[in-house]
């Protein structure tokens, strides 16, 4: 574990397998005043993890690594109760994964690679969580229900099959139409959704418990 | 001996036994004249004694044709006083020939000169009629193998090749005096051929009928090594001792047979270009997306720690890095297409026979290929059952791990591929074994790894498929090592498909 200086934003336990991927995000999460320890796998910050001081931290780890992979990690944490913000990584093909690990309690997914604004976006989330007084937020509200009840059998069908995970053109050839059309009820659904990305959308359709 | 000797026969109790006997015997002068003529001779020709005696058997009872062999018959016994045996036509009464077969002797007087000819002989019509009437028969019957369409071989008890038609020739590469006296091994590939006598001795044992009787398909081998599909309906018949009889059909002449495994071959080719296509994207889409990421966050931690500072250009400089971090989300952007254009098709899965899926696997894997020198030996178990599976992508799996192991034993002394299936508690196993050259610790490690390979001409595609197409599947598949040379690949599939406990550790 390396750890870099403590400012006061909170910490971040980041574990990555690559090497210029930690060396990368470490660098721009201290930048933007996080403390950052380093971990290049799940069983390494596991055999760290009793040392740490995990209260007002947030743990982000790449869900595909050899060894333990994420949401291995996310669910032994899980089962072991530790209270523990996470946020997953994700490359471009594991968007089931990323569901996976929203389903099972994780605050936000990252598509690599991100953006400075995206990271610390999420990380506020995840800061905020860890404090009791928001957990449970992530129950639907009734607005996005509303905006839920206002898709078309079409566009629900669009968002519960972007959220598995297929191309907009496996669901056109799964509902026998073409790319174009399956485009266009995508960015309706989006805006009735209130989507401004694809991470929100999963959001929010673990909090409506949509899709597989 | 005189006249009056034969009149002393006459009487006597020789000669009531000699009346009495169905032997016909007939004895004649040196001059060929009939001296003597039983009761058998009289009730075989209808001519009684008195119309018989003193005449020449040429000049009544021989057909016109025979005469002169007949006569010539009886000068060689009279001047050589040999034995001899004969077959010829003696014509009755009313002119119907019956075949006898003769025995000639010649009685001597006290002298020792030949005085009259004995014939014994015994009516032999009968039986030489049933005799032409088999060889007829016999030879329709050759007639109609050998007109067969379907090869027909028959074996003895012992597996022994007594017959081999035309057909079964043309389909095999044999002659049939190349066949005939071998075992029926010979056109019986691996693993089969080791087992087919125990087959056979446990058909004579217990009567227990396996193939026997039924039509089935099976692989068969040529002369020149190659194998190949057919139909062999077997059956048994008694003659005089027990025959087996084997019709088999060429599967691989039948053209809509061989379209249809071309089909599924080229399916397989297909599916397995496009996942080796899919799979190349996703490596590389994955390996390029980290540098970038690493980028695209170094960038980002310029920009925040510029704008902590102050200095003439910095807004430029920040603006610059953030359409640094724009550009690198792009390039990811274009690797994303390019991933989900040649992305593999998704996983389809239902109920399917896991030993049917194996079995047909193992055929389209050995079907085409050199044989060798693999002695192949399967052991798929019973009640392994169903599982829920993409029949075409488990196959593909299986054809490439039963390809790598023939590949790796190429050099191999002893070259022995076995597959077999079990069913454990939660979970059904497919096991290929190998006597090849093993695995070194570094190979070991990234067998599974995309574009590692130890072959020349190697992709290094095949494992990494194999095991994405098992992830997907809930399922897995390892490397086991052998004490003895040789590797052991294990696929574990999740018993009904819907029990993600299949990872058994």
């Amino acid at each position: 574990m390396t750890k870099l200086q403590k400012v006061n934003k909170g910490e971040v336990f980041l574990i990555d397998d690559d090497a210029a991927v930690r060396r990368g995000v470490a660098a721009l999460l201290t930048a933007a005043d996080y403390t950052v320890s380093i971990f290049t796998s799940g069983e390494e910050f596991l055999s760290e993890m009793g040392s740490l001081d995990i209260d007002d931290a947030a743990l982000l780890v790449d869900v595909c690594m050899p060894g333990i992979q994420g949401l291995e990690l996310q669910e032994k944490l899980n089962r072991d109760g530790v209270d523990l913000p996470v946020i997953v990584m994700t490359a471009h093909g594991d968007i089931p994964m990323a569901v996976r690990a929203m389903r099972n309690g994780a605050v936000d997914f990252l598509e690599k690679p991100f953006t400075v604004d995206e990271v610390t976006t999420s990380l506020e989330r995840a800061h905020a969580i860890s404090r009791p007084v928001i957990k449970g937020a992530q129950k639907a509200s009734p607005e996005l229900c509303k905006n839920y009840d206002s898709l078309t059998p079409r566009e629900s069908e669009v968002l519960r099959n972007v959220v598995d995970g297929s191309t907009n053109k496996e669901i056109a050839r799964s509902l026998d139409v073409s790319p174009r059309t399956i485009e266009v009820h995508r960015q309706n659904m989006m805006s009735k959704m209130n989507a401004k990305s694809f991470a929100e959308l999963v959001r929010m359709a673990v909090a409506l418990d949509i899709g597989d | 001996m005189t006249e009056n000797t034969l009149e002393e026969l006459d009487g006597s109790f020789a000669n009531q036994i000699l009346e009495t006997v169905d032997t016909l015997v007939v004895i004649l002068n040196r001059h060929g004249e009939i001296v003597f003529f039983n009761r058998a001779c009289q009730l075989l020709t209808g001519f009684n004694a008195g119309e018989a005696l003193g005449r020449k058997v040429w000049d009544f009872l021989i057909l016109d044709e025979e005469i002169d062999a007949v006569r010539g018959a009886f000068e060689a016994l009279n001047a050589e006083n040999t034995p001899s045996h004969f077959i010829n036509y003696w014509k009755t009464k009313d002119g119907a020939p019956r075949i006898i077969e003769w025995s000639n002797n010649t009685l001597k007087d006290e002298d020792g000169a030949i005085a009259y000819i004995l014939g014994t002989g015994v009516d032999i019509t009968e039986s030489k009629s049933k005799e032409a009437a088999l060889y007829e028969s016999k030879s329709f019957l050759r007639a109609i193998v050998g007109a067969s369409p379907v090869a027909i071989i028959t074996s003895n008890e012992k597996g022994t090749i007594l017959s081999f038609s035309r057909k079964a020739e043309a389909i095999f590469g044999f002659k049939e005096n190349e066949a005939l006296g071998q075992n029926l091994t010979l056109i019986i590939p691996e693993p089969d051929r080791l087992r087919h006598d125990q087959y056979l001795n446990h058909y004579l044992e217990t009567g227990e009928r396996r193939i026997m009787g039924k039509a089935r398909q099976v692989t068969a081998v040529k002369k020149s090594g190659e194998r190949f599909p057919v139909v062999i309906h077997v059956n048994e018949f008694h003659d005089g001792v027990r025959v087996f009889v084997g019709f088999i059909e060429d599967l691989s002449e039948q053209k809509v047979t061989e379209r249809r495994l071309e089909d599924v071959k080229n399916q397989l080719q297909h599916i397995g270009r496009i996942g080796a296509m899919g799979e190349i994207a996703a490596t590389i889409a994955h390996e390029l997306n980290q540098p970038l990421t690493a980028a695209a966050s170094l960038a980002g931690a310029v920009s925040l720690t510029l704008r902590k500072v102050e200095f003439p250009q910095r807004d430029d400089a920040i603006s610059h890095l953030n359409e640094t971090v724009s550009e690198i989300r792009r390039a990811s952007e274009i690797i994303r297409q390019m991933r989900d254009f040649m992305r593999k098709r998704k996983t389809a899965k239902s109920l399917h026979d896991v030993n049917h899926v194996v079995e047909e696997a193992i055929a389209i894997a050995l079907i085409g290929a050199e044989a060798g020198g693999v002695h192949v030996t399967t052991d798929l178990g019973a009640n392994v059952g169903e599982a829920s599976l993409d029949r075409i992508q488990i196959q593909q799996v299986v054809i490439n791990l039963i390809r790598n192991s023939i590949d790796a034993m190429q050099d191999a002394e002893k070259k022995h591929l076995a597959i077999s299936t079990a069913k454990k508690s939660r979970f059904i196993e497919i096991k290929i074994s190998d006597t090849g050259h093993g695995l070194s610790d570094d190979v070991k490690k990234r067998l599974f790894e995309p574009f590692f390979t130890t072959k020349e001409e190697g992709m290094g595609i095949g494992l990494s498929i194999s095991k994405s197409i098992i992830d997907a599947h809930q399922g897995e598949i390892t490397a086991i090592e052998k004490e003895s040379p040789g590797v052991i690949f294990s696929i574990k599939l999740p018993v009904g498909g819907h029990d993600k406990a299949a990872k058994s550790q």
